[in-house]
């Protein structure tokens, strides 16, 4: 009887080893999934960030909107003449410039010398986690006029 | 009672078996889930290079750039990219202006950006390779070592102004670019290596427009895959760097799509200019041909052919006439 009991304490101690061994390794996988789960939300962040500069690159550089002389490109600069017509040609073609522009929202606000408003390109989603507004100064020339205005390119990015 | 205490024994070792094998078992699954995760997020880590590399096209012009990636085979198809294994991750795009291999293997990408206008801006053509992907220039005409000059220096590439010993240096695919009225004949040395791995175009035009027949190993001859035609030295080198004909003609009707947006950009900023400027000036003239030879290019490029590509050369030419008398006479210009 009392060696039955020995052997049933024997067994009861290596299932209770093996239940403080599990209960440490689950603690050590919740800790270690934990980190990861915040490095891969900063991550995230940080590529949210890197994408709406990239956005706000890529509208910069939009042969649709950008200053030429005899295909001279000029930077930081946005011809009006292009950017009357460019809002319905970029809102029409909504889907092909998903692939530049993503979920966003592209305006330009001219200040100087009077003010006006553009909406450019706008494609939102509700299941966003980052949100980025970025605003441009830009120089806004009249080719007719041959004048420079101001401006500024907001570019509001969402991302999953 | 000795019967019992061997039962003991016996329970016990059972017990530690199953234990052990529970533990085992446990980080077994863990280490396979880990190597899962690894391997998924080395190709998430290659397809974000690559999409980084294809939204940075816009920005920056006429660049050549050697990037080291994870080991991968990436497949490139039209409008999609793909990195290869057991898990495929892939990405879709909408309109795709790549000119690549379609497959790129190694640890190393080479990508080369060159503007393309027509004579206004359209866009940025991006071209990727591999360093292992071996390029055999064939011609003894200006066009072939101007392709020669613009390939870059880190590809491996040879240039030849007539058909020379081939031989095999074990590259995975080998692509000849002909510049001759004759078809090469075909390489006995490659005759070993599989029929997609070896291909070749051969070009008929100049710098503006020409003729590309595409060809393909069948054995130990050429098989031509059918004809289709570049505008421009920057769509000639992306049907270099291109193997089949389906993945250049998809290219090039993506730069028709987008000539055809950038058109109407420049059409309607056109009769803008004819509208606003004072009609006094003259300039007026101008601007009423140019519209002509946009509206021109505009329905040119409602889709990639042979005729249109004429269309669109000759009224770039003559839309670059325009600009230049509307400079002349101080007008604003056309683009």
């Amino acid at each position: 009887m009392l060696r039955k009991n020995k052997s049933q304490i024997q067994i009861g101690e290596t299932i209770a080893v093996l239940f403080v061994f599990f209960i440490l390794i689950i603690i050590g996988i919740v800790f270690y999934v934990k980190i990861l789960k915040s490095n891969l939300e900063s991550e995230q962040e940080e590529l949210s960030q890197l994408r709406s500069v990239g956005i706000v690159q890529r509208v910069m550089f939009l042969p649709e909107l950008q200053c030429s002389e005899g295909n001279v490109i000029k930077d930081n600069c946005i011809d009006i003449l292009k950017l009357e017509s460019a809002p319905s040609i970029m809102q029409g073609n909504e889907l092909y410039y998903y692939d530049l522009l993503e979920f966003s929202d592209v305006n330009i606000t001219q200040i100087y010398p009077a003010e006006a408003k553009w909406v450019l390109y706008s494609r939102k989603t509700k299941d966003f986690k980052n949100k980025f507004l970025t605003n441009v100064p830009v120089s806004l020339y009249d080719p007719i006029t041959r004048k420079h205005g101001f401006g500024i390119l907001t570019i509001e990015t969402l991302s999953k | 009672m000795m019967d019992k205490k061997a039962f003991e024994i016996q329970f016990n070792w059972i017990f530690v078996l199953v234990a052990g094998a529970a533990i085992l078992l446990f980080f077994t699954a863990v280490t396979v889930k880990q190597k899962n995760v690894a391997e998924t997020s080395t190709k998430a880590t290659v397809l974000k290079s690559i999409e980084a590399i294809i939204s940075g096209t816009s920005v920056s012009t006429d660049t050549t750039n050697i990037i080291d990636i994870p080991d991968s085979d990436i497949d490139i198809e039209c409008n999609k990219i793909s990195i290869s294994g057991t898990e495929r991750v892939s990405k879709q795009y909408q309109s795709l202006i790549l000119f690549a291999p379609s497959l790129i293997k190694g640890n190393k990408l080479i990508t080369q950006t060159l503007d393309f206008s027509i004579p206004y801006r359209v866009t940025n053509l991006l071209y990727i390779t591999s360093p292992q992907l071996r390029y055999v220039i064939i011609g003894n005409n200006n066009l072939a070592s101007e392709i020669n000059k613009s390939l870059p220096v880190k590809s491996k590439k040879e240039f030849y102004q007539s058909m020379p010993e081939i031989k095999n240096s074990n590259n995975y695919q080998v692509r000849f670019v002909v510049f001759q009225d004759d078809m090469i004949s075909f390489p006995k040395s490659l005759e070993k290596m599989p029929d997609s791995d070896v291909t070749a175009i051969k070009i008929n035009g100049d710098i503006e427009k020409g003729k590309i027949e595409f060809w393909q190993k069948n054995g130990d001859s050429w098989l031509s895959k059918g004809v289709s035609t570049y505008i421009g030295k920057q769509t000639l080198i992306g049907a270099v760097y291109t193997d089949t004909l389906d993945m250049y003609e998809c290219s090039m009707r993506n730069v028709f799509s987008r000539i055809n947006l950038v058109t109407k950009i420049q059409t309607e900023r056109t009769q803008k200019l004819i509208l606003r400027v004072m009609s006094n000036t003259g300039c007026n003239q101008f601007y009423n041909n140019g519209l002509s030879h946009l509206n021109n290019i505009f329905t040119a490029s409602l889709s990639f052919s042979i005729q249109n590509v004429d269309t669109i050369v000759e009224s770039s030419k003559l839309l670059s006439d325009q600009n230049k008398n509307a400079q002349a006479y101080s007008c604003p210009l056309i683009y």
